[in-house]
């Protein structure tokens, strides 16, 4: 029973992804690809062409992609530990709490693109160095992303308890904060995965967007759009497969991290 | 109070001894318990309960019967302390079911089993425990001894959602148990099974009643049930809620399964049945 989920999910987690994608590098590499959309391969190169740039570059690639990663994963973090905060919060209290949650949903509606240049401005004064006053930038655009999903998510988490949970607790003196310990924080585990769902890819997705509006130049967002820019369009497919390679293992990462964490509970 | 300051309770189970008179102290003493509701709008109160008065002994097994709507989850939501009477007063030994509480000395069996879908059996089991602060070794014993009892031995390292529905309301008894409460308060726990299942947790239970020796406030809509379990049926009728009667269930103890075809409990179902008439 077990062996037959665990191939059920494995077809549909990773067999049906890896055929649909090898059937898109076929259709690309045969140029089908290009007849459909009418392109040609200087503007959507090949899939071997961008094999060979990504080999002959990765020193410079790895620079670039340590910068993305900072900014996404260090946003994902402080991000998601705000938004959590803010789902206690809310929860503790609850009257109040509504509200900043409907200003955290109206945040994550904003589009990066109009966050980012904001940011860029807001930080300008905090350092001489630009380096770090960009990196300081995107980590908050990315942030905020991260944060308006966490705290709606978790904030269900920590208050969609099964009926009774809280009287049965409380039957056994239990006050508030061992109620958060042993209820609502445990309940809004699978919340935070729904969140982290959302906010793994979207990470590197932000990250990369503000850096095409950063100060300084680097990172994977920043080659695309500055390779673009130049037309070299194969380097630019070259940082994008690798934008979609991050996304991919960090997707994985989070697979991985569920299946443990969520060991046992009803799927 | 403080953790600390909680008395620990013993955990070794009594047997019940039908042979011997049954004990005459009182346990619990309702005097008349009142409850509103404020409705929606705030205007006119919901009378759930009125002018309730009721004795309940040591070791007894009580069961609250009722349609819906009559007050007896309020009733046993009052005794566990989880909701306050706006009239009269309840005392548990001469405590009040705050002092009570927070001396652990209830065990609660809900509709639902109330199960932690992130711990397995022992652990749900252990969990009142946990909050005792009982030291690793004891908890084991003990989640260990409720799993024996309840027939649930086997299914300690599986999840809640592997096991039935029955056998799930049994690991909801156990965990009830498990600090070896003075109190059992149980709230329709049988109501969402098929028969066959409620039957056979039926007999468990009386089996589980025996070996304890506990207080057991049982409340139930179904009155066959109420009559095969209980020493005594308190009786409620709605709008507002109220005791209407109390039946002393004088059938032979231990029950089995087969009393149920026995002209004696139809007489007390029928009994009861005539009692709801015109309500």
């Amino acid at each position: 029973m077990k062996t037959k989920k665990i191939n059920k999910n494995m077809v549909t987690n990773i067999l049906y992804p890896v055929i649909f994608g090898a059937i898109i590098l076929i259709l690309c590499q045969t140029q089908i690809m290009h007849k459909i959309l009418g392109t040609d391969v200087f503007t959507l190169p090949l899939p071997s062409r961008i094999i060979e740039i990504i080999s002959e570059n990765i020193p410079k690639i790895m620079v670039n992609v340590k910068a993305t990663l900072i900014v996404s994963v260090g946003g994902l973090i402080i991000g998601s530990l705000l938004g959590y905060l803010l789902a206690i919060i809310a929860t503790v209290f609850p009257k109040g709490g509504a509200g900043g949650l409907s200003v955290a949903a109206a945040f994550n509606a904003i589009p990066i693109v109009v966050i980012a240049p904001i940011f860029n401005n807001l930080t300008k004064g905090i350092s001489s160095d630009a380096s770090f006053r960009s990196m300081i930038a995107k980590t908050l655009v990315v942030t905020v992303f991260c944060m308006a999903s966490m705290s709606i998510n978790a904030y269900r988490g920590l208050n969609e308890l099964p009926p009774f949970s809280v009287d049965l607790l409380k039957s056994y003196a239990a006050g508030n904060f061992t109620i958060f310990k042993k209820l609502r924080l445990p309940n809004s585990i699978p919340y935070i995965f729904i969140a982290l769902r959302v906010t793994v890819p979207g990470c590197i997705i932000s990250g990369v967007v503000c850096e095409y509006f950063a100060e300084y130049v680097i990172g994977v967002g920043r080659q695309i759009r500055e390779n673009i820019v130049t037309a070299q369009y194969a380097t630019a497919w070259a940082y994008i497969t690798v934008a979609c390679i991050m996304g991919i293992i960090m997707y994985i990462i989070l697979l991985i991290a569920e299946n443990v964490l969520l060991k046992g509970r009803k799927s | 109070m403080t953790e600390k300051m909680i008395k620990q309770q013993d955990f070794e189970f009594v047997e019940k001894d039908f042979s011997e008179p049954a004990s005459t102290k009182i346990k619990i003493k309702i005097e008349n318990v009142g409850v509103k509701f404020q409705d929606k709008n705030g205007i006119e109160p919901v009378i759930a309960l009125k002018d309730v008065n009721l004795a309940i002994k040591e070791g007894e097994f009580i069961s609250l019967l009722g349609p819906s709507g009559c007050g007896k989850t309020t009733l046993l939501r009052c005794i566990a302390d989880l909701l306050h009477p706006t009239s009269g007063k309840i005392t548990i030994d001469g405590q009040s079911p705050r002092d009570i509480r927070l001396q652990k000395k209830f065990g609660i069996v809900f509709q639902s089993p109330v199960l932690y879908e992130w711990r397995t059996v022992r652990r749900n089991v252990c969990m009142p425990m946990e909050l005792l602060g009982l030291p690793k070794k004891e908890r084991t014993a003990m989640v260990t001894k409720t799993l024996e009892l309840v027939g649930l031995m086997e299914f300690g390292h599986k999840y809640p959602h592997e096991l039935s529905g029955g056998m799930q309301q049994r690991v909801g008894i156990a965990r009830a148990l498990a600090i070896n409460p003075e109190l059992l308060l149980m709230d329709e726990p049988f109501s969402a099974l098929d028969e066959f299942t409620k039957e056979k947790l039926h007999v468990d239970l009386l089996r589980i009643w025996r070996k304890t020796n506990k207080t057991i406030i049982f409340v139930t809509h179904n009155i066959q049930e109420a009559v095969f379990l209980s020493d005594r049926v308190v009786v409620l009728s709605p709008r507002p809620g109220r005791v209407s009667s109390v039946v002393d269930i004088k059938l032979p103890r231990p029950r089995a399964l087969s009393l149920k075809n026995t002209p004696e409990f139809n007489d007390y179902v029928i009994k009861i049945r005539n009692s709801f008439e015109g309500v």
